[in-house]
C-alpha cells in the first residue's frame, strides 16, 4: 500500500489520474480556505476600522497573484467536478478524454479572464 | 465486520454532493463577479453593509453557505473515509464531519442574523 | 542487435533494491522473453510469475516506468525506451521481486459472489437458460476480465483503503448483475455498497486506461454505483 502518495501519481499515469489528483489537491486548498474565509467574517462584526484595515492587507497589488490563483484553483476545481458527475452518470463516457481538455480550457479561459479584471481594478 | 458498515449517508452524500456542486457552480461564480470582478468598490465597508442590510440578501447568502459547508465537510469526510484510519473510525469521522457542517451554517447564520 | 537495460526492483524479504541488467533486444522481443532471457543467462534469482504467455491467465502483470502492463503482450521496442524500471505491482505485498500477494485481492472477489445465482436449479431436470444476443451484450465486455491486477494497481482508493474491494471486484459484481440469466442482483448490492465499496470511487478512472482486456472498469464501478444508491435508498421505505 502506497499511503497518500497515490492520490497524487505522475509516472506512468494518463491524464484521467492528473485530473483526479488536481480535483483532490484543489478541493483540500478550497476547504482550508473556506474555513480561513468564515472566521475573516467575523471581522465585518467587529466594526469598520477592523474591516478596512483587514481589507486593505488583503487586497492590494502584492497579493494580487495570489487571489489570481485562487481563482484558478475554484474555477478547475468547478469545471471538473462538473465533468467527474457526467462522468459518473455514464454521460459522454467515450468521450471522455475531450471533455477533459473542453473543460479544462474553459477553466483556464474564465481564470484568464477574471485575473486580468482583477488586475485592472487594483492596479486602477 | 466493524469496517464494512452500510451507512445510508453514503449515497444521500453522494446525491447531495453533486447537488450542492451544481448549486455552488453557480453561487460561488455570482459571488465572485459581484465581489471581485463587478466594480472597483465592491469590497469596501458601506458596500458590504449595504449588501447586507437586505434580507434577501442574507437568506441567499445563509443558503449559499449551508450548500458550501455541505459540500465542503461532505468532501472532507469522503477524502478521510479512503484512508484505513478513518474506515475503521468511520461512525467518529461521519460524526465529526456532520457536527463541523452543523457549527459552520450555525455560527454563518447567527452572524447573519445579528448583523 | 539493440541493447536495453532492465532496472529491476528485487526484494528477498529483507531488502528491497534495484538491480540493472543489460538484455539484448531483437525486434517483436516481449517483456516476458526480456524477464526469462535475465532468468537463464544472468540471474537465476530473479522471480516473476508467468504462464501463458498469451495474454489469457493474467499472471505477468508488472509495472514498467510506472505504469502496469502485461509482460508477456508487451514489446520491449514499443516502449521506445534505452532503460526499463520495472516493478511490482502497486497496493499488494510484495513477497518476492516481481511476485505480489493477491490473496487479498482474491478474497473480495469471492466476496461479491462472483457465480449465477439462481432460484430454481434442479440437477435431476437440467434446464437451458436462454439468452439473447442483445442480453450477452450487455454486459459480455465484462466477462473478459483475467484478474491481472493491473486496475488494483493503479487505483487511488486502493492505496489508502486496503479493504477497498476494487476496480476487477466490483466489474465482476456488475457482470453478473447484469446478466439476464442471474438473479442475485441484491446478494451483490448488499456485498458492494458498504463503505469500502463502490463509494470509494471518485472516478480517477486510470483503471480503464491501464486494463489489458479493454474491459472499462471504471464504467462498470460508476453502473454500481447508480444502482447501490438506488438499492440503499430503497431498502430505507421498506
Amino acid at each position: 500500500m502506497v499511503g497518500v502518495k497515490g492520490w497524487f501519481r505522475i509516472r506512468g499515469v494518463s491524464l484521467q489520474s492528473l485530473a483526479f489528483s488536481l480535483q483532490r489537491l484543489t478541493g483540500i486548498i478550497l476547504l482550508i480556505y473556506l474555513v480561513a474565509h468564515l472566521s475573516y467574517l467575523t471581522s465585518i462584526r467587529l466594526g469598520e476600522e477592523v474591516y478596512t484595515a483587514f481589507i486593505s492587507l488583503t487586497v492590494r497589488p502584492e497579493t494580487l497573484p495570489l487571489d489570481s490563483l485562487l481563482f484558478l484553483v475554484i474555477f478547475y476545481h468547478a469545471f471538473n467536478g462538473l465533468r467527474v458527475v457526467l462522468n459518473e452518470f455514464g454521460i459522454l463516457y467515450e468521450y471522455r478524454r475531450a471533455l477533459l481538455y473542453i473543460l479544462a480550457a474553459l477553466a483556464v479561459i474564465c481564470w484568464l479572464w477574471s485575473t486580468y479584471v482583477m488586475y485592472i481594478y487594483v492596479m486602477g | 465486520m466493524a469496517m464494512h458498515t452500510r451507512s445510508v449517508l453514503d449515497p444521500f452524500g453522494w446525491i447531495l454532493q453533486m447537488i450542492t456542486g451544481f448549486l455552488l457552480l453557480g453561487f460561488v461564480l455570482f459571488h465572485l463577479y459581484i465581489t471581485h470582478l463587478s466594480s472597483h468598490e465592491a469590497l469596501s465597508y458601506e458596500q458590504v453593509v449595504l449588501r447586507l442590510s437586505d434580507p434577501t440578501i442574507r437568506a441567499f447568502y445563509w443558503i449559499f453557505l449551508v450548500a458550501v459547508a455541505f459540500h465542503a465537510f461532505n468532501g472532507l469526510r469522503a477524502i478521510l473515509l479512503d484512508t484505513d484510519f478513518g474506515g475503521k473510525n468511520a461512525r467518529a469521522v461521519n460524526a465529526i464531519t456532520i457536527l463541523l457542517f452543523l457549527a459552520a451554517t450555525a455560527y454563518g447564520g447567527l452572524l447573519l442574523i445579528a448583523f | 542487435m539493440e541493447e536495453v537495460i532492465f532496472n529491476i526492483r528485487r526484494f528477498n524479504g529483507i531488502n528491497s533494491y534495484w538491480q540493472r541488467f543489460k538484455v539484448p533486444v531483437k525486434r517483436g522481443m516481449t517483456l516476458l522473453e526480456g524477464l526469462y532471457y535475465i532468468k537463464e543467462n544472468l540471474d537465476g534469482s530473479l522471480a516473476f510469475r508467468a504462464s501463458c504467455r498469451m495474454g489469457i491467465c493474467g499472471s505477468c502483470a508488472v509495472r514498467v516506468n510506472g505504469k502496469p502492463m502485461l509482460a508477456c503482450e508487451t514489446q520491449i521496442l514499443n516502449l521506445k525506451a534505452k532503460k526499463l524500471d520495472i516493478e511490482p505491482l502497486d497496493n499488494m505485498r510484495v513477497l518476492k521481486d516481481l511476485i505480489v500477494d493477491f490473496d487479498d485481492f482474491f478474497k473480495k472477489h469471492e466476496a461479491v459472489k462472483p457465480y449465477l445465482i439462481r432460484d430454481d436449479v434442479f440437477y435431476s431436470k437440467p434446464v437451458e437458460l436462454l439468452q439473447t444476443p442483445k442480453e450477452l451484450k450487455e454486459y459480455y465486455n465484462f466477462t473478459l476480465c483475467i484478474k491481472c491486477g493491473s486496475c488494483y494497481s493503479m487505483c487511488p482508493a486502493a492505496s489508502t483503503r486496503g479493504d477497498y474491494l476494487g476496480p476487477a471486484t466490483i466489474t465482476a459484481a456488475y457482470r453478473f448483475c447484469a446478466d439476464s440469466r442471474d438473479k442475485g442482483k441484491n446478494e451483490r448490492l448488499e456485498a458492494v455498497s458498504g463503505t469500502n465499496g463502490v463509494w470509494r470511487c471518485h472516478f480517477a478512472a486510470e483503471c480503464s486506461e491501464v486494463c489489458p482486456k479493454k474491459i472499462e472498469p471504471a464504467k462498470a464501478v460508476q453502473k454500481m454505483r447508480k444502482s447501490a444508491a438506488g438499492y440503499m435508498i430503497k431498502k430505507i421505505f421498506r
